[in-house]
């Protein structure tokens, strides 16, 4: 199991490292299978992990091998650990298994690309990235892939390196991840102090339970989570980074890495079950999310911007499940939404390549008529992405909502707000649906013959679409729970709903996202409601970008300018400047003795001569 | 007697040099300054004549004052009057000073020096022989125990011939551009 | 026969050094600056056949030969200077000539 684990690590890698050290004498097709090939063969391994596992009972499945001691300072000592258990390896057959997928539609979407063996590099790395993150087995690690996944988000967003906008992007998200990596960081530096070590096991016994130490651990790792994930107050990079390419935006801002702020919270869950303020804040903070970034989708006329709100609601739906205690639940819907938003975002870029890059959904108007096929895949993940019974998103999303009705009043408030997002989900979903795969409408796109796209392209779409209809039928809270079960000796659930609860939430979410897409019917299809005016506050993202600009980027400027004013130049360039005029000045002071006259040369001589005879005499 | 002879011939000798010297450097018709000069050459030639230095008063006579000093007047009459252009003296007062206290300076040290070194040495003359200083003393020091002296000397008298003859050639060649 | 200790001479040699240096340091004229430096030169001669007759060795006359002769070649080269000068019209005034300066 071990050695499945690791070469589920090291294939990834490998693929990067061979695909930059070939450069060009690789073709770029076969720089794209090699990195598709590789991807599944990491999912090859996943699985073999998986069943492993299944083989041994509960108690042994976790395992952890360290290949070598990496860190060892005084008492300290970190070892490259990787851990290989439930939870583990359902993210590695998540990540590896959609990452995969997305790395073979790749090959069709960047078909032509000059770039396309960077592209695919990149891809790989952040493959092996994202699953040293999932498989690390100290924190450690963890922080390691965590800035990986960072770094490899930065270069893909801005992999068209020729459009500011896209480089603009990439830096702001980069800056937004780096703030979360630093509280990571001041987090895991208390783990230290107070601990000594990094180990999951051993740090979770030995951390603190409760105090000012324990919030403060648990508050650094929740702004990690909240940059990498996308949630308020750290989300504005996130419908920015849809400036790179469409596969980029479905597998690293749809499907893995802004799920691993939910990863850390059921990874590191004893740190934040001793701190159960950061718990209720976090679960604040995706509830905040959800609704903001639903209000905010109903209003955006660029179809990836639509989904990546919606990406940024959903997570706000796993923040809530796993700050609310039920990691499976949370857990569940990560694995659903990978599924149906990597197939949304794969749909939009199959209708966006054959529209040769128009993402502005007023001129995508009426693919449902010329597109069949991609349509009814977008209809499939629209249905689950909505939850409507038997699609993925109705088995796990509502298991989120019944379990936060465990909480009290908090709870109640929780849950409101989660039914609240409901309508929104249906509506804004499925305004994206019949604005742009109606049977009415004036866009043009170019098919490839008979096929709506290329093979790569429109069989993992299939698939996709495949997953997102049946994948939900792997629990069904809480009367069928084999994924609870699996889990709970990693991450063990304190909220679960009974029976009722969870019969509950599910018939008032259908009903809530059933309104919300008829509310969209009526309103784009049959006309008969009428559209409001878009609100300014939605239109300009609720002004969070404008507040960021005044908090930091203005007082940040000033402040450069009046110490280049004030400092830099007079003290610094000037102390420079009057060195060198000091140095003219004395020399110029001292050129004045050569005046060119004889005499005074002359005088000089006799003048010296004069001092060198009485030096002569008094020495003798 | 004698001793009475050589001191006045010694007073009168070293009188007009002084005196002959001071005219060189305060005439300021430099025809006059070398004439002085010719004065002053002679009168040492007498006084190496009383340190038993024949050869070299010969040569002094002969080689300064006949050689030496008829280039001068030559020159100077070539010249003309622009021999007279420059001022008599001149420049910044802190020069004038200087040069004074340098001058004073040189002397006060020179016999001090003397005066320290030699005590009361000086008064005792080495006893020499009849061929002192003659021609064929002097000749058998340069061939032997100067030889180098004798050749780097002979060679600095090439050079200052060739430079005599660059800076006529020189000279003729401007004044042939000059003329129409 | 006795006449005047080595000593007067060589303060007579002193004082001749002197009055040509300061007919250097003082004179603008060259051909009286060069005239000056014969003078100071004699009295460097003067110096050396005065301790020649004291030591009784002739050495000091060689030498003051040898002074006379490179005497003779700088006076050559001197005035071949002041005559190159006089042809080309530059003004004899060795406070003009400052071309040399820093």
């Amino acid at each position: 199991m071990n050695a499945a684990a690791w070469t589920c690590l090291a294939l990834p890698l490998a693929s990067a490292l061979a695909i930059t050290a070939c450069g060009t004498s690789l073709s770029r097709r076969a720089a794209g299978y090699v990195s598709t090939a590789t991807a599944f063969g990491s999912f090859g391994a996943a699985l073999a992990a998986f069943a492993l596992m299944l083989g041994k009972t509960p108690g042994e499945r976790a395992q952890a091998t360290t290949s070598w001691t990496w860190l060892s300072a005084g008492r300290y000592s970190f070892g490259l650990t990787l851990l290989t258990d439930q939870l583990s390896v359902l993210m590695m057959l998540i990540v590896a298994g959609v990452g995969s997928l997305i790395v073979a539609y790749s090959i069709g979407y960047m078909d032509g690309e000059d770039e396309e063996r960077r592209y695919f590099a990149y891809m790989s790395l952040f493959l092996f990235s994202m699953l040293l993150l999932v498989q690390g087995g100290n924190l450690l690690l963890l922080l390691a892939g965590w800035g990986m996944v960072g770094l490899s988000s930065y270069l893909l967003i801005g992999f068209h390196q020729e459009r500011p906008a896209a480089v603009a992007a990439a830096k702001k998200a980069f800056v937004m991840n780096a703030f979360g990596d630093a509280t990571m960081a001041l987090a895991l530096f208390l783990l230290v102090q107070q601990t000594g070590r990094l180990d999951y096991g051993g740090v979770f016994a030995a951390a603190p339970h409760g105090g000012a130490v324990a919030n403060l651990v648990a508050l650094g790792l929740l702004g990690g989570a909240v940059a990498k994930s996308a949630q308020i107050p750290l989300h504005t990079w996130l419908p920015d980074a849809m400036e790179g390419p469409t596969p980029v935006s479905a597998l690293i801002h749809a499907a893995t890495m802004v799920t691993a702020g939910v990863y850390l919270i059921a990874r590191t869950h004893p740190l934040f079950e001793n701190a159960y303020v950061v718990e209720d804040l976090a679960a604040g903070l995706g509830a905040a999310t959800l609704l903001a970034a639903g209000l905010i989708a109903l209003v955006q006329v660029d179809i990836k911007r639509v989904i990546a709100y919606s990406t940024m609601s959903q997570i706000g739906y796993m923040f809530v499940g796993a700050a609310g205690g039920a990691y499976p639940s949370g857990m569940f819907h990560l694995m659903t939404h990978a599924f149906f938003k990597a197939l949304l975002f794969l749909a939009a870029g199959i209708a966006i390549h054959a529209l040769a890059g128009e993402q502005d959904l007023r001129r995508m108007t009426g693919l449902g008529r010329t597109m069949p096929h991609t349509s009814r895949a977008f209809l499939v993940g629209c249905l689950a992405l909505v939850g409507i019974p038997p699609f993925a998103g109705f088995f796990s999303k509502d298991a989120i909502l019944a379990a936060v009705l465990d909480r009290g009043a908090f709870g109640w408030v929780l849950f409101a707000c989660g039914l609240a997002g409901t309508f929104l989900t249906g509506l804004y979903t499925f305004r994206l649906y019949f604005v742009v795969f109606g049977r009415t409408g004036a866009a043009r796109p170019h098919l490839h013959g008979t096929r709506e796209g290329p093979v790569s392209m429109v069989s993992t779409v299939t698939v996709l679409a495949a997953l997102s209809a049946a994948g939900g039928f792997l629990q069904l809270a809480p009367v069928w729970t084999p994924l609870t079960t699996w889990l709970t000796p990693a991450a063990e659930p304190f909220a679960e709903a009974s029976s009722w609860e969870e019969a509950l939430a599910s018939a008032a979410a259908v009903a809530l996202g059933a309104a919300g897409i008829y509310a969209a019917y009526a309103a784009y299809v049959a006309r008969t409601l009428r559209i409001p005016a878009a609100w300014p506050a939605l239109e300009r993202k609720l002004y969070w970008d404008e507040l960021y600009d005044v908090l930091f980027y203005r007082p940040a400027d000033l402040a450069a300018r009046a110490l280049r004013r004030f400092f830099e130049q007079p003290v610094v360039a000037g102390s420079i400047g009057e060195v060198g005029r000091g140095f003219r000045l004395g020399a110029g002071e001292v050129s004045r003795v050569q005046s060119g006259l004889v005499r005074a040369y002359v005088l000089a001589l006799a003048g010296g001569l004069a001092v060198l005879a009485v030096v002569f005499l008094s020495t003798r | 007697m004698a001793n009475v002879l050589v001191w006045a011939v010694w007073c009168g000798a070293a009188f007009a040099c002084i005196a002959s010297a001071l005219a060189v450097v305060s005439f300021s018709n430099p025809f006059y300054s070398a004439l002085a000069l010719i004065g002053n050459l002679a009168s040492l030639a007498v006084l190496y004549l009383l340190l038993g230095g024949e050869f070299v008063a010969a040569g002094q006579v002969l080689v300064y004052g006949g050689a030496v000093m008829v280039m001068f007047l030559f020159v100077i009459a070539y010249l003309g009057d622009r021999s007279q252009e420059a001022p008599w003296a001149g420049g910044p007062s802190w020069q004038a000073v200087g040069t004074v206290l340098a001058a004073a300076a040189i002397l006060a040290e020179v016999i001090v020096a003397l005066a320290l070194t030699t005590g009361g040495r000086l008064t005792h003359e080495a006893h020499v022989g009849r061929s002192f200083g003659s021609p064929g003393q002097i000749g058998r020091l340069f061939l032997t125990d100067h030889l180098l002296a004798f050749e780097v000397t002979s060679i600095v008298l090439l050079v200052a011939a060739a430079g005599g003859v660059v800076l006529g050639a020189h000279a003729r060649a401007l004044e042939d551009d000059a003329r129409p | 026969m006795h006449g005047p200790d080595v000593g007067w001479y060589l303060v007579l040699a002193a004082l001749l050094f002197v009055t040509g240096a300061l007919g250097v340091l003082v004179r603008r004229s060259p051909l009286i600056i060069l005239l000056s430096v014969e003078i100071m030169l004699n009295g460097a001669n003067l110096a050396l056949i005065s301790f020649a007759r004291r030591l009784g060795h002739a050495d000091g006359q060689v030498f003051a030969i040898a002074v006379m002769a490179v005497a003779a070649s700088e006076v050559v080269v001197g005035l071949g200077l002041i005559v190159a000068m006089g042809r080309r019209n530059v003004e004899l005034d060795v406070d003009k000539l400052r071309t040399l300066r820093g």
